[in-house]
């Protein structure tokens, strides 16, 4: 099938002169005129009930305008998965109960933002500390105070999936193995911290300007933590600096900034610090993993048991969807006759764990990749052959999940063995270095509506005019992904016109229609973009009959829309501009303009994803064998995204994705002390890569065509998150003989494996 | 604390400004002076969303005081071009090469770039990650800006030489 | 977190400082770069009544080297200036190094050589280098002035035996002799921009028949202080280097460390470290001696 030219192509972002000249609008960039500035008090303890809030303190301070506390407020919890109302565990302000040092108990809010943060502090709060659990395991250990009443044994969520018989197949296996991992938390990390301003408008509605991937939910969950209707609450367009899962819920500060908004009736913004997002914001959940596998003699899987214990935090938040993911990421890639999941969420102390790119696959494939690794080890097969014994192709089946309509997971196998010089290097090995390998799967976006949403996943409005040009409304967002740019890309491609001529009208909940859950799930791109196609599919709809009738065409005719024209397919001269058309079907609709709504939602496509991106990494190491520092030399990436649209930014993703991997497997931690207090809350002890860490590295398309994708697209930018941590810890191992189970890989722990360092 | 009358050079245009002495350049830019381009990322001097030039040099401006400032020469990201159909090369390069992203931290690694580039105008590889060691980056990997800021080097070389 | 208030000075003549210091010594201090002193700050572990800024004191920038009475160094020296100017990039390497990779490119526009001495993190990274060169400090105050050697400079973090009403108005670095060598070696265990977790610098100076004349090791952030190692001295002068006699060396250099567990490394690492670094920091030093590199 032959895509329009303009797919493919590296076009720069359409947003690009605003963000390298300073222009672009980020919400602090932002002010109103009588503007408040707001502040949070938060917990200092990790786990207490309040006893007494006393506010008159704050209240009295010269410059305050608004003090709430959670009493105040309608107390409606709130939380993604509208289906599963007893999910919902989080309120905008604690009112009974605080669990996490953190956890918001008032907000306040004063002419600037130096009282604000004043008032704050001066907010009384008496608590009774209540035990404090920071582990999975103190949580579910016999009589384990309970974090939230209602859930017992702090489990949350369990997940299970099984099929086959996994006991018969570990009874009569050639191999088996069991290993227990660990997995840490660690932050986004976006560069942009959060920040909300909420405007109120007439007739108690509230305009939110908010750094969020996901507009239409927080509009949503919004709207029902304050008791108002959902339309009444409007998410505008703004620069957003980052997410990686980080922004896609309901915040307390978007409910705080527009409670107080709605009494004062003056603008509320709250921006928050690096200290802030450090200490409080969510982070990527600790994992306890147990994985026990099965294989025969020829290295063919046979049975998983994969046991995982999900470290949440004080509240859900996006753990439930992680809990359910994680569970399918540990059989996403291979075949399994036989393979068990037992997944639970627990409830711990700390801040709230949630969504961070990759949504579980990170830690299950950190797991389930490494122990494939010793697999291989033992039973004397190359690492790349095991996976081309057990790899998913196109028609397999995830069982009780998916079907596999497209995967250059082998050929992604074949063509790393081959830039990687992998059998070479593996021959040759030299002492101190190593290759390691790690591969990924990943959704292109959920097909499962744990939001309960009444409308379409995406949704798309077309417009087009007799000027030649369009308008496109959506509620996708661009976190800096790319969106926006890649859906003009998609519109250009499918009504023939010129990416220039289109105008976007991006992530306006009034100005876009219903709906679209967001950027997260790395389901934009076929799910917006399929929207897209649908709302353009109907434009063409409507101008087709003027060329027929216009030119007199026999209806054996087909028409075509490229370079801004409208003709017919087998004689291309016999056409006009396109905006002549537009032109010509105005008149013959008498007036009523040319608009179209398009839509999309996964139907029959089984309970996870409508297709699924592969690959395969390769990282190449070299450790100091007296100091333990391991630099990375080399990157190499064979990566089935499908069709990329603008391979600029699927590259650009890629790079980012190994950034983030590196920082995960080898510098990127949370230190706590013993009551529950983060101590590394700036960037210079939560260390993440810069320039000079980051290696060089390589990539290869694999191309291949998903049919349920616009021109052939599905996922890039999420998976590419999952193989780092896998690949550089097995060439760590490969270099030093240190096999990693616990991230992240220090110098320290290289050292203490090798006997290296005493004491 | 009383506050000072200072005079800012910013980008050319001279400012009058009377701060406290414990305002930050960079929070006199973006509230008293609206130039919102810097941004603050950390407020610890450790990401470098907030780099300005000083005299030339960079300089975090969130642990710069504002009244050290009186008088100095300051050049923000909204000083690099006059116009969007004309941007400064550093700019041209970043945007060409898809060295930008969430955009968050480019107006702080293009400062960098244009500090480095005063200082060295072919700097390696090397020297550009070294360059850019106060400017962190959570989208790109840095491997896009790294060939932006090359690009930008090897047509501001060629400018000069023309 | 917003700085809390102060009153703001920029003399721009030394002795205008110096008097300015001692009205307010009991509530006063002095900012260079503001990188350290800001920050903490924000984090209410200081709350000076009066900041007087040295940055306009033109006397305090410079940067001058004579062969025969070696590098001074002016107490408002940017690191950045002092690790470009030539003379330290020629006789220097330790110092270069230290003031090429430490903190960040914006940091090292900003902050001085002399704050980062008088700051005294334990873990400062132009302390180890300095003390190699058996550099002195000149105080000064309103009205007189005193000359301490380095080594005697620090009391504990975030401590030194200067008076509330003294600056370091200049740093003196001996001239190098013939047939030295020195270095500087610093590891992060996390990232390349990061603060130094093990810090060793070392000096040996050759003479005529390939003995040891003289030898410094220093230790930088596996201490309460920078510190000198005189066990080290003591052990090399006199001797002809050998790469047993370094490990020995290196042995004791371990021992005499005092590193604590922090979140950038733990006190084990830190120890086992600072001998990898000795022997590796003696061995490139009589490298560079041998080789006629100062």
């Amino acid at each position: 099938m032959k895509n329009p030219k303009i797919i493919g192509q590296s076009i720069p972002r359409l947003d690009g002169v605003s963000k390298v000249t300073g222009s672009a609008l980020y919400t602090d960039d932002l002010k109103f005129p009588g503007m408040l500035h707001g502040a949070l008090t938060r917990s200092p303890i990790a786990h207490g009930t309040i006893k007494r809030i006393d506010t008159s303190r704050a209240k009295g301070l010269a410059g305050v305008k608004d003090v709430i506390i959670g009493e105040d407020t309608p107390k409606i919890k709130f939380g993604n998965w509208r289906l599963v109302p007893e999910s919902q565990d989080e309120l905008p302000l604690a009112v009974d109960k605080v669990r996490f040092v953190g956890d918001e108990v008032a907000a306040v809010c004063a002419l600037d933002r130096e009282t604000a943060l004043k008032a704050a502090a001066m907010v009384d709060v008496e608590y009774e500390e209540l035990p404090n659990i920071f582990s999975v395991e103190d949580a579910t250990a016999e009589g384990a105070s309970l974090i939230h009443e209602e859930s017992k044994g702090n489990v949350s969520l369990v997940r299970k999936i099984d099929y086959g018989d996994p006991e018969e197949m570990f009874a009569k296996a050639y191999y088996v193995r069991e290993d227990n991992f660990k997995v840490h938390a660690v932050s986004p990390a976006y560069l942009e911290p959060c920040s909300s301003i909420a405007v109120p408008e007439e007739g108690g509605r509230i305009a939110l300007y908010t750094s969020t991937q996901t507009p239409y939910i927080v509009q949503c969950l919004l709207a029902q933590t304050l008791g108002i209707p959902e339309n009444h609450v409007r998410v505008m367009k703004v620069a957003v600096g980052g997410g990686f899962g980080g922004k896609m819920e309901l915040r307390p500060w978007e409910f705080c900034a527009s409670f107080m908004a709605l009494r004062t009736g003056r603008p509320v913004k709250f921006t928050f610090t690096r200290e802030d997002e450090l200490a409080f914001g969510r982070r990527r959940h600790p994992m306890s993993i147990y994985s026990k596998v099965a294989f025969s003699k020829e290295g063919k899987l046979l049975a998983k048991d994969f046991q995982v214990m999900l470290d949440g935090g004080a509240y859900n938040a996006m753990g439930p969807t992680a809990t359910f993911l994680c569970g399918t990421f540990g059989n996403m890639l291979y075949n399994f006759p036989a393979y068990r999941y037992f997944g639970r969420h627990v409830y711990t102390n700390k801040p709230p764990a949630s969504a961070m790119r990759g949504f579980g696959a990170p830690q299950a494939a950190f797991a389930a990749e490494t122990q494939l690794n010793i697999a291989a080890e033992e039973l004397g097969i190359d690492p790349i052959d095991i996976r081309l014994i057990n790899a998913m192709q196109t028609g397999d089946v995830i069982p009780e999940v998916a079907t596999i309509r497209s995967c250059g997971f082998k050929e992604s196998l074949t063509k790393i063995r081959e830039v990687s010089g992998w059998d070479k290097k593996r021959k040759e090995k030299k002492p101190g270095s190593g290759l390691g390998i790690g591969c990924f799967s990943f959704i292109s976006g959920g097909v499962f509506n744990w939001f309960n949403t009444k409308y379409n996943f995406s949704a798309a409005e077309v417009r087009v005019f007799e000027d030649g040009t369009a308008q496109l409304h959506t509620m996708a967002c661009d976190i800096g992904q790319g969106v926006d740019t890649v859906m003009r890309q998609i519109l250009a491609a499918e009504l023939g016109i010129g990416i220039e001529k289109i105008r976007l009208i991006s992530m306006d909940t009034v100005n876009s229609p219903k709906a679209d859950l967001g950027s997260w799930g790395s389901r934009v791109t076929l799910m917006n973009g399929n929207a897209v196609i649908d709302a353009a599919r109907k434009i063409k709809d409507m101008i087709i009959p003027v060329l027929f009738g216009e030119l007199d065409l026999n209806q054996i005719h087909d028409i075509a829309f490229e370079d801004d024209r409208v003709f017919v397919k087998a004689n291309p001269k016999k056409g006009m501009d396109f905006g002549e058309a537009v032109y010509k079907a105005l008149r013959g609709r008498r007036g009523e303009p040319l608009s179209a709504c398009g839509f999309y939602t996964p139907r029959n496509k089984g309970l996870v994803s409508p297709a699924f991106s592969f690959g395969s990494q390769v990282a190449e190491v070299e450790v100091d064998e007296e100091t333990g520092l391991i630099e990375v030399k080399q990157m190499y990436t064979a990566h089935d995204c499908g069709v990329a649209i603008n391979l600029m930014s699927v590259e650009g993703q890629l790079e980012g994705a190994i950034q983030m991997g590196l920082g995960y497997t080898l510098m990127e931690d949370f230190k706590q002390d013993s009551l529950g207090r983060t101590l590394n809350t700036g960037f210079l002890d939560y260390k993440m890569p810069a320039a000079e860490d980051m290696p060089p590295s390589e990539y290869t398309e694999i191309h291949t065509f998903e049919e349920e994708g616009p021109f052939g697209a599905k996922e890039a930018g999420e998976g590419l998150a999952i193989p780092t941590a896998p690949a550089i810890s097995h060439a760590v191992f490969e270099a030093t003989g240190y096999r990693c189970m616990d991230l992240p890989v220090t110098p320290e722990k290289v050292l203490r494996a090798t006997g290296k360092l005493e004491d | 604390m009383a506050k000072q009358e200072i005079e800012l050079v910013v980008n050319g245009d001279h400012y009058f400004v009377a701060v406290e002495p414990h305002r930050t350049l960079v929070e006199v830019l973006r509230e008293d002076l609206n130039l919102t381009g810097t941004k603050v990322g950390c407020g610890e001097g450790d990401c470098g969303a907030c780099t300005v030039l000083l005299g030339g040099r960079s300089i975090s401006s969130c642990l710069t005081l504002a009244v050290e400032c009186h008088q100095k020469e300051i050049t923000t990201i909204e000083g690099l071009t006059t116009s969007p159909d004309d941007l400064h090369p550093i700019q041209q390069a970043f945007l060409e090469k898809g060295a930008v992203q969430c955009g968050f931290c480019t107006p702080g690694m293009i400062m960098s770039t244009q500090n480095l580039l005063n200082q060295n105008g072919e700097p390696s590889e090397e020297q550009i990650r070294q360059g850019l060691s106060g400017n962190l980056c959570r989208c790109t990997g840095y491997t896009k800006i790294v060939d932006a800021v090359q690009l930008a080097a090897d047509r501001m070389v060629t400018q000069k030489e023309d | 977190m917003d700085l809390p208030r102060f009153e703001h000075h920029q003399p721009k003549m030394t002795e205008e400082l110096l008097e300015l210091l001692a009205a307010h010594s009991d509530s006063a201090k002095i900012v260079a770069g503001g990188t350290d002193l800001l920050l903490k700050m924000r984090a209410g572990m200081m709350n000076p009544e009066h900041l007087i800024s040295i940055n306009q004191v033109e006397a305090l920038h410079r940067i001058d080297y004579d062969d025969s009475k070696g590098l001074v160094i002016g107490g408002a020296a940017r690191i950045n200036d002092v690790g470009q100017q030539p003379d330290v990039r020629r006789y220097y390497p330790g110092l270069t190094y230290a003031c090429d990779v430490m903190a960040t490119v914006q940091v090292r526009n900003m902050a001085t050589v002399a704050g980062n001495l008088a700051n005294a993190a334990p873990s400062a990274d132009c302390a180890a280098p300095l003390l190699v060169h058996d550099t002195e400090l000149v105080l000064a105050q309103s009205g007189s002035t005193r000359q301490v050697k380095l080594h005697e400079y620090f009391t504990g973090p975030g401590m030194t035996i200067m008076e509330p009403r003294e600056i370091i108005a200049s740093i003196l670095v001996p001239p190098v002799p013939e047939r030295c060598g020195s270095t500087y070696l610093r590891l992060s265990a996390r990232s390349k921009v990061d603060i130094v977790a093990v810090s060793v610098a070392g000096l040996l100076t050759l003479g005529a028949s390939g003995e040891i004349t003289t030898a410094r090791v220093a230790l930088a952030a596996v201490a309460p202080i920078p510190m000198l190692v005189p066990q080290a001295s003591e052990m090399l002068v006199g001797q002809k280097p050998s790469e047993p006699l370094f490990a020995e060396v290196a042995a004791v250099v371990k021992e005499a460390s005092k590193p604590i567990d922090d979140v950038r490394a733990t006190a084990a690492y830190r120890r086992g470290m600072v001998e990898v670094l000795t022997r590796r920091v003696l061995a490139e030093c009589l490298a560079k001696a041998e080789g006629g590199d100062k």
